[in-house]
């Protein structure tokens, strides 16, 4: 298999501040409303604490892209040296279609230009030996860059709970399940 | 709920009433009773206006509708090239039945292009069943729009058709809209019982006006009148054309996308 790369999320020390979200935004300034990299909370149905989980979600660079197989232009395309999946918006004709045929909602509709748009995996910084602006920025360490061809995954989920599970798709992407906080009780004398 | 994506309810909506009406078209032709050319040029000029009309409402859908004939450059793997390549062969042999029934009918020409028309409703179909809805990611979309092409082509065929082959036809819309009935009303309760984006799917359908409105106006009602008349009355088809509006827009508006219960139990 070639190189695929992809980003690992780690949901056990991802504090929830949206710094990668704001790094993405600052770096491509989209338009008001277009959000290529989302901070999700873990409903408590799936981390029954009050503390709470996130996971940073963007586009996953699935081994089998739905917007690109659905894509009727050929908009889309995977790099043969990484496998991001990069969309290139002077094809694009504002269908719609990959916004709706992606399970984990990645493409979004720009309503100035009319076209769709998705996280890059910054790819231009890739090529400049950078690693992309979400990673970089992550206080935490809580997302990084793994290729997932070499990545010893124990103790890692690809789909984990509160993440569409669509193996078809084989979404490029790992997470590291958030640990319960360990509650701690006087003993009773 | 999602947008109602109203070109695209007209686009479907309107295609498949083409397809449909040239369909109960290709029937009577085989089936003999119907066979005046006049009046099947009249139905087939019909079906190349409502689908011309629709193709004009798909446009809109469109950010840049410049681009439009790019959409046939992946044919290979997108289900969206490939409808809009069999609407192309659809219209083009629906021109081509204008042409050539002037004198009488063409038996071979009409079932050959309603076969056109059933290639661009399963191309439909498997464009509107992504992965992203799970309530549609199966054969549905396959049926609602086959169904929606029987029950518009075989009541808007009345204003066509002879006095002859009216019973059949009514015949035919009675029977589909039994079962359009039946699946309307099953589908929503299955996908009850299913993950819970399916479930989300069903609440949203049987909590809005559209679903009912659906049932009430473009399948119950048209049934009950159909009983009490004991025939198809021409404006019937106006009914049913609300109705398959109405569901149309729920299908569009009122399918949950995977995306909105991130973080949340699947």
């Amino acid at each position: 298999m070639k190189k695929q790369l992809g980003f690992f999320v780690d949901s056990d020390r991802c504090v929830g501040c949206m710094t990668c979200a704001m790094a993405c935004k600052n770096q491509y300034h989209q338009e008001k409303g277009v959000v290529w990299r989302r901070v999700y909370p873990l409903k408590e149905e799936i981390y029954p604490h009050k503390e709470r989980a996130f996971y940073s979600l963007a586009c996953n660079h699935c081994e089998h892209p739905a917007c690109m197989h659905v894509c009727p232009v050929k908009a889309y395309y995977k790099r043969e040296t990484d496998g991001v999946v990069v969309h290139e918006q002077e094809k694009c004709i504002g269908c719609g279609n990959c916004i709706r045929s992606c399970p984990y909602g990645a493409p979004v509709y720009n309503p100035v230009l009319k076209k769709a748009e998705k996280c890059s995996f910054c790819h231009q910084r890739l090529d400049a030996n950078r690693l992309p602006m979400c990673v970089m920025s992550c206080p935490v360490d809580a997302i990084q860059v793994i290729d997932i061809t070499r990545l010893d995954s124990t103790g890692l989920v690809q789909f984990a709970p509160g993440f569409p599970k669509q193996p078809a798709l084989n979404p490029s992407v790992r997470f590291r399940l958030p640990r319960l906080p360990e509650v701690v009780r006087r003993k009773t004398i | 709920m999602n947008h109602y994506e109203m070109p695209l309810v007209l686009f479907t909506v309107l295609c498949q009433s083409a397809i449909g009406l040239v369909a109960v078209n290709a029937f009577r032709q085989v089936s003999g009773p119907d066979m005046e050319p006049r009046r099947i040029r009249l139905e087939w000029l019909a079906a190349g206006l409502v689908l011309i009309t629709g193709l004009i409402a798909s446009v809109f859908h469109l950010g840049h509708p410049s681009g439009m004939v790019r959409a046939l450059n992946n044919l290979g793997t997108a289900w969206l090239s490939r409808e809009a390549l069999t609407v192309g062969i659809f219209l083009a042999l629906l021109a081509a039945g204008l042409l050539l029934m002037r004198e009488k009918s063409n038996p071979v020409l009409a079932v050959t292009t309603a076969a056109a028309g059933l290639l661009v409703i399963l191309s439909m179909g498997m464009t509107y069943s992504p992965p992203s809805f799970p309530a549609i990611n199966n054969v549905l979309p396959f049926v609602f729009f086959c169904l929606t092409a029987l029950l518009l082509g075989s009541s808007a065929g009345q204003l066509f058709a002879n006095e002859n082959s009216r019973p059949m036809m009514t015949r035919i819309l009675t029977a589909t809209l039994i079962v359009a009935l039946v699946i309307y009303l099953i589908v929503p309760c299955i996908w009850l019982s299913g993950g819970e984006i399916m479930k989300l799917t069903a609440e949203q359908w049987l909590a809005s006006p559209l679903y009912w409105g659906r049932i009430i106006i473009g399948l119950a009602l048209p049934l009950v009148l159909i009983k009490a008349l004991g025939k198809t009355p021409a404006w019937l088809w106006g009914l049913l054309l609300a109705g398959e509006l109405m569901g149309r827009a729920l299908f569009f508006a009122g399918t949950v996308h995977t995306a909105v219960n991130m973080g949340g139990v699947y």
